[in-house]
Order: structure tokens, then C-alpha cells, then sequence
């Protein structure tokens, strides 16, 4: 499984998650999962690409 | 602050406005402990005891897969360890999800593996999981007292 993969599963476990436990509406039910979600996954994305020009360094040991 | 629910005695679940359907908002279903109780031993147990079956299932639904993710990328299920002061705080963290935690500790001897590619991820969703119980667990007390819907 892929980081991003795993990324995306999280955000989408816990988008539903808070969903459904503080919305009943269906309206605002999609809004809230869509900001969660696509917060999460844009804000994961965000951060990612502002490290990007940062070098990795040395590689860690292997234990 | 607490007199009014206070006031309403545990045998309310009974009440027809209840049995008619789990869109009631401010009627107290049966008993808040036993709803705690039952919300934290099983994920999503406690709303189906409050009769909101469908969202305690998709709850429960929710709980189950992170921990088998957690469980499949061999994440830490946290402990205390002597020394360490937030361990005990992840802990109590990961204790929310009630009985799979005892069962994967003592029933399983489960304890993840370190040196895992997914360890850390594994950790995050197992945390994860027992947080978002502990949630569920103050849902179904305010539902059950009739404070939420």
C-alpha cells in the first residue's frame, strides 16, 4: 500500500466518520465530508509539495 | 445542569415517541450508562442500543477497518511503558475501542512490529480507532439522555 493510498483511506475513514457523527442532514452531510476530506487530502498534498525542494538527507539506517 | 435529565427516569426508552423511529431529537433512550458501557465494550454497540441501528453499524463498519488496518500494517497498540509519560496517554487513547483492544493485546498477543514499513501508519489507525470510540461513547450518552438527536 502506497502513502498516498494510505493518506486518502485515512481521510476517508475519518471524513465519514465525523460525517455522520455531527451532521443529519444529507445536504450538509456532503458538505462536511467534502470539506474534511478534501481538506485532509489537499492539506496532505499542500505539505508535501512545500518540502518538496528540501533535500531528503542521508538515508536511514537499517535496523 | 443536570436536574432535567436527572428527572427522567431510565425505563423513558420505553416511550412510543421513541419506538417510532430514531429522528426524535431531545427523548431520552434507556439507560446512559448502559449506553456508555455498550458504546465503549463494542464500536457502535451503544447506538444500536440508543436505536440509531444503521449509523452504530456504519460506525462500527468505520472502527473495524482501521483496525484491521492498523493491524495489517503492523502498527503499535500502544501500552504503558515506565518512563515514558505519553505512553500512557496514547494509551488511554487506544483503550477506547474497548474489547478489540484487550483481545488484540491478551488475546492475541499483539504488539506490532517496529521495524515495519507501515508502523507508523499502522499506529495512526489503531490510535485512530480508540479515539474515535471514545467519541462514540459521548454520542451515545447524549443521545441516550436525549441531548442530541
Amino acid at each position: 500500500m502506497s502513502h498516498f493510498f494510505l493518506m486518502v483511506l485515512y481521510s476517508l475513514v475519518v471524513s465519514l466518520f465525523f460525517t455522520l457523527l455531527w451532521r443529519r442532514e444529507r445536504k450538509d452531510q456532503v458538505r462536511l465530508f467534502l470539506q474534511l476530506f478534501l481538506g485532509m487530502v489537499g492539506g496532505g498534498l499542500l505539505v508535501a509539495w512545500l518540502m518538496y525542494p528540501f533535500p531528503q538527507g542521508p538515508p536511514a539506517p537499517i535496523p | 445542569m443536570a436536574q432535567p435529565d436527572d428527572a427522567v427516569p431510565p425505563q423513558t426508552a420505553a416511550a412510543p415517541a421513541v419506538s417510532a423511529g430514531a429522528g426524535v431529537a431531545g427523548v431520552p433512550v434507556g439507560n446512559p450508562y448502559l449506553a456508555m458501557i455498550l458504546a465503549w465494550l463494542v464500536p457502535g454497540l451503544g447506538h444500536i442500543y440508543v436505536r440509531r441501528t444503521a449509523r452504530g453499524l456504519v460506525f462500527l463498519l468505520l472502527i473495524v477497518v482501521c483496525l484491521w488496518v492498523g493491524c495489517e500494517l503492523q502498527g503499535n497498540l500502544y501500552r504503558p511503558l515506565p518512563g515514558q509519560p505519553l505512553t500512557f496517554l496514547a494509551t488511554g487513547g487506544a483503550m477506547g475501542m474497548g474489547l478489540p483492544y484487550f483481545v488484540l493485546r491478551y488475546g492475541a498477543d499483539y504488539s506490532g512490529d517496529i521495524v515495519g514499513a507501515g508502523y507508523e501508519y499502522g499506529t495512526a489507525f489503531l490510535l485512530t480507532a480508540g479515539l474515535m470510540n471514545w467519541l462514540l461513547v459521548l454520542d451515545a450518552w447524549d443521545i441516550s439522555r436525549g441531548k442530541k438527536e
